[in-house]
């Protein structure tokens, strides 16, 4: 007798999110990243359509950073002082997307000016073809300053400007609706607050098929349960027709995972834990592949090593769709 | 251990108190009144006083300044005296008196065909008796208990020693012929118990008035409706900020002091004390009779439950704590001598039943007299205060929750926040291009700041006219002076200094919305988790019913506009004034309305709202203007898109 699998039936969908533009829309790309469009919880091909598999982004910055880990250090050492070689770096090691994360100071301890940011972003796009996310240092002044500058020199470009938040967005989607690009949105792990920042932007005209949502989440082992659930829910709201909530969601494993003691510290630690470098990859491997099936269509890592296995276990994932028909 | 002399504004007689007693609690001997809005947590810094002489130890400063503490001043209920000292303390605030007769005083119809020989339970007897003599020698008491049980059928009458002291004389002042007060309480098994309330010489007149008074003692106004028990007219309606204010505006304030040494029995003292004053002011209102204290033969109690324990003086303390526990919801009955009330020391004290630690006798006093548990109708009926208690259901069932909305809507928790008293600002309306606000003042004068009305209204127009956004913030686009940055981040002026009593400009921050939303927010959240937890959608509500003083001066567009009230019909609201009192009355009056409170509070299911995921869920989905689901408030919605309110930057 053959077995009937119940099937949900979702009366919504994510809306679909293209960035980057080619040199035929008015950008310079040479390949743009297309997410979203799930009809059907993460990788449930039985249920619906996964048109788009989640992607991965590389984190560079605009110069060596102070406080990431040592391996990191290591890892980029050849590149790190040169955000232009370092996206062509991130590029090769498969990236499908680059984050630029703009310091909030230069390499001689002043204020990053807007001069310097737009300097370190047409370097980057003139070193890869990748679509591009520009973060500002965080501060919101800083972050309006240097992101204002950034989004008039790249008019056209379809950047993904961040990091929007409830206290400090209208700048950056002025910006963002003025040159054509797109932004993303963070609020603290609660779907309501998600909700009401993305309400919020889209008051102010910016169509939601320009929104990126970053529900922010913890490393593995710091809270991780709690964005997978607030993620989750989105999810399904998104799916159950809730439009404020049918946006692709951007999730940053790489910063949350490489905070954490597991992946930061070296010394001092039970011998039990093994190899320090290869327990950090599995940290930002396991934190982003956990948040890729809570429903992330962007992944923002930090290890190529990670960025390797991230992708093939996606791969994977997408190839159950032929068991199904 | 070591004793220490404390003198106050340079009195000649110093007091003398233990090491480690605080300043507070040596004012307190001395007679010294200090204001502690924050029942002495030394959060407020509202009770500083400067130390002239000698040295305390400071457990915290906080509000003061490096040079304040330099010149000696400190908090007094953070001081600690280790030794000899002199203390200045300044002119304390006097609490403003709200206009009680003007605006509190209300029309009451007595329960239509009140008929007190049955619904009253306080009823006046005439005995006589046949005097003793060499055969009868039975004495006072068994003739007295003799002929309640002959003559009026009771078996046993309750009579306190205090009242055995006077038989004697009574009955042979009257000449053996007596009037009896008995309070008798008709019981489920038939057998009615009585008590002796009082005990007059001679017949009495028939038709005079039996005097009763109903309470309602509420944490920040005390109301108290003096009634002729036998006709149940209402000759007198008087109230009173509660004098506990001092020692705590808020509940949670007045149990951390009442823990304090000395706290509790204070705290009793201080509402007793009230309620003595009103008693007496009543009495003198009443036109057409001479009333004395004396002469209030019964008193019906309705209060929430913190104030409850504190008039019986029962510690409040598990209140606070989890789980939430309260001694009691439903108190024995008392007689007035039990708790220094000015009425007979005799009179009946009935202290009505509550629900739970936060929906007190209040509420359900509330439901009884706003009829929602006799109504075919799905009701939310609301009390808005410091606390917003609310009750969803009709006569077949009931539930119940209380939310914390915090002080917000009392003018508490805002920087220019007042009481709703001569001064504030109780209305404003914002021009939709130039952002300037007109505003209407209480008494016509001068603003002084904005009170809770005042406060919706403002949050109202700001959101409709986008001077802020959804979220609350101010648009700082705009181009109008009256968005600026300020001292605790970007603020709206209301008025301008040479506009206001006290030069200062009336502002209101990013902060001070932020605890609007949230207190607005908690109660539509209550709101929701009611409605969820039976499982009907609030839309379906088919009446608003709104107690509470404070409720009769909501405008409901603008309160619906927040999100602060549900979208439904504005008809569909209704403003109730203080129900408590109301319900009080009728119990007063009737022992089927006393019998039905109690019914109310024994089947209204209540909601623990902190143990429920479902109400933070709500909070922050409320958290927004008007709410993240708009689509809850399709008339706000409209008027939005009607005004083409743009929140476009420029």
């Amino acid at each position: 007798m053959p077995v009937e699998v119940p099937k949900e039936k979702w009366p919504g969908s994510v809306r679909t999110i293209t960035l980057g533009a080619l040199p035929s829309e008015g950008g310079t790309r040479k390949r743009v990243v297309t997410v979203g469009g799930e009809t059907a919880m993460p990788f449930m091909h039985f249920e619906g359509e996964i048109p788009n598999p989640p992607v991965v982004a590389i984190e560079i910055k605009d110069r060596k950073p102070d406080d990431w880990s040592p391996l990191l250090l290591e890892t980029w050492k050849d590149v790190i002082d040169d955000p232009a070689q370092w996206a062509a770096a991130a590029e090769a090691a498969g990236a499908d997307l680059i984050v630029l994360a703009l310091s909030l100071t230069n390499r001689n301890g002043e204020p990053t000016s807007p001069d310097e940011a737009v300097a370190s972003v047409k370097a980057v796009l003139r070193a890869t073809g990748l679509p591009l996310i520009v973060f500002g240092p965080g501060q919101a002044e800083a972050d309006n300053a240097l992101l204002v500058a950034v989004s008039e020199a790249t008019k056209g470009e379809r950047l993904a400007l961040g990091i929007c938040e409830d206290k400090n967005y209208r700048t950056i989607v002025a910006t963002a609706m003025a040159n054509d690009h797109l932004v993303t949105a963070r609020t603290p792990m609660d779907v309501n607050l998600a909700k009401q920042l993305n309400i919020l932007i889209s008051d102010m005209g910016l169509p939601l098929d320009r929104i990126l949502m970053d529900p922010t989440t913890g490393a593995l082992g710091y809270g991780i349960e709690y964005g997978f659930s607030v993620m989750e829910r989105l999810r399904l709201a998104a799916l159950q027709g809730d439009k404020m909530t049918q946006l692709p969601m951007i999730v940053t494993p790489g910063f949350e995972a490489w905070k954490a003691k597991e992946s930061k510290v070296g010394e001092g630690v039970p011998a039990s834990w093994g190899d320090w470098l290869n327990r950090a990859i599995n940290w930002e491997t396991l934190t982003a592949l956990t948040l890729v099936e809570s429903g992330a269509d962007i992944v923002v890592l930090r290890h190529p090593e990670s960025v390797k296995r991230v992708k093939a276990a996606i791969e994977e994932l997408m190839a159950a769709k032929s068991l199904v028909s | 251990m070591a004793v220490y002399r404390v003198t106050f504004n340079h009195q000649t007689e110093p007091v003398v108190v233990k090491s480690g007693t605080l300043i507070t609690e040596a004012a307190r001997l001395a007679g010294i009144e200090i204001n502690q809005p924050c029942g002495g947590q030394g959060r407020c810094g509202r009770c500083v006083v400067q130390v002239t002489d000698g040295k305390v130890r400071q457990r915290s400063a906080l509000r003061l300044s490096a040079e304040d503490i330099q010149m000696g001043y400190c908090l007094a209920c953070q001081s600690v005296i280790e030794g000899d000292i002199s203390v200045v303390v300044p002119e304390q605030e006097k609490i403003e008196r709200r206009l009680v007769t003007d605006r509190t005083a209300i029309e009451v119809q007595p329960i239509p065909g009140y008929a007190p020989e049955y619904q009253q339970t306080l009823k006046r007897y005439f005995l006589e008796f046949s005097p003793p003599d060499y055969e009868d020698q039975t004495d006072d008491l068994s003739r007295l208990q003799k002929h309640l049980r002959t003559d009026l059928g009771f078996e046993e009458v309750e009579i306190p020693i205090s009242l055995l002291k006077k038989i004697s004389s009574v009955l042979r002042e009257g000449n053996w012929q007596v009037t009896v007060y008995l309070d008798v309480l008709s019981t489920n098994d038939g057998n009615p118990t009585a008590r002796m309330v009082d005990l007059l010489p001679n017949r009495c007149d028939e038709d005079s008035p039996m005097w009763g008074a109903a309470i309602d003692i509420g944490t920040t106004t005390v109301t108290l409706w003096l009634v002729d028990l036998w006709t149940g007219i209402v000759h007198a309606q008087v109230a009173e900020y509660n004098a506990q204010i001092r020692r705590g505006e808020d509940v949670i304030s007045r149990i951390i002091y009442a823990d304090k040494e000395g706290g509790l029995q204070e705290l009793q003292e201080l509402v007793v004390g009230t309620i003595n004053q009103l008693i007496e002011i009543a009495c003198k209102r009443v036109k057409h009779h001479r009333v004395s204290p004396q002469d209030i033969l019964k008193l019906t109690v309705a209060g929430n439950t913190t104030m409850m324990h504190l008039f019986l003086g029962i510690p409040p303390s598990y209140i606070r704590l989890a789980p939430f526990v309260p001694t009691f919801n439903q108190a024995p009955l008392i007689r007035a001598k039990d708790v220094g009330l000015i009425a007979n020391p005799h009179a009946v004290v009935d202290c009505l039943p509550g629900v739970a630690s936060y929906v007190g006798a209040d509420i359900t006093a509330g439901v009884l007299s706003a009829g929602v548990d006799s109504t075919d109708q799905l009701t939310l009926f609301l009390d808005v205060g410091t606390n917003g208690e609310m009750v969803l259901g009709s006569k077949e069932w009931l539930v119940t929750c209380a939310c914390s909305a915090g002080p917000a809507f009392e003018g508490a928790g805002v920087r220019d926040g007042m009481r709703a008293t001569t001064g504030a600002i109780e209305e404003v309306w914002i021009h939709s291009e130039t952002y300037e606000p007109t505003y209407r003042v209480i008494g016509g004068g001068k603003p002084r700041g904005i009170c809770g009305s005042g406060l919706i209204s403002l949050l109202a127009e700001m959101f409709m006219t986008g001077v802020v956004d959804k979220a609350g913030n101010l648009n700082t686009s705009l181009s109008t002076p009256r968005i600026r940055e300020g001292e605790h981040g970007m603020e709206y002026v209301v008025a301008w200094k040479d506009e206001t009593e006290h030069g200062r400009d009336i502002v209101i921050t990013r902060v001070d919305i932020d605890n609007l939303l949230r207190a607005k927010a908690a109660i539509y959240a209550g709101f929701l988790v009611l409605a969820q937890s039976v499982g009907v959608p609030l839309e379906e509500t088919e009446q608003v019913l709104i107690g509470g003083s404070f409720g009769k001066y909501l405008n409901v567009e603008k309160s619906i506009q927040i999100g602060l009230l549900p979208d439904l019909p504005w008809e569909k609201f209704n403003f109730l004034g203080n129900t408590a009192v109301k319900g009080a009355y009728f119990a007063l009056l009737s022992q089927e309305y006393r019998t039905r409170i109690h019914e109310i509070a024994s089947k209204m299911t209540y909601i623990e709202l902190s143990a429920d995921n479902t109400f933070y869920e709500a909070f922050m989905a409320a958290m927004f203007l008007p709410h993240t689901d708009l689509s809850r408030f399709p008339t706000v919605l409209a008027a939005l898109q009607d005004s083409n309110i743009q929140f476009q930057t420029n």
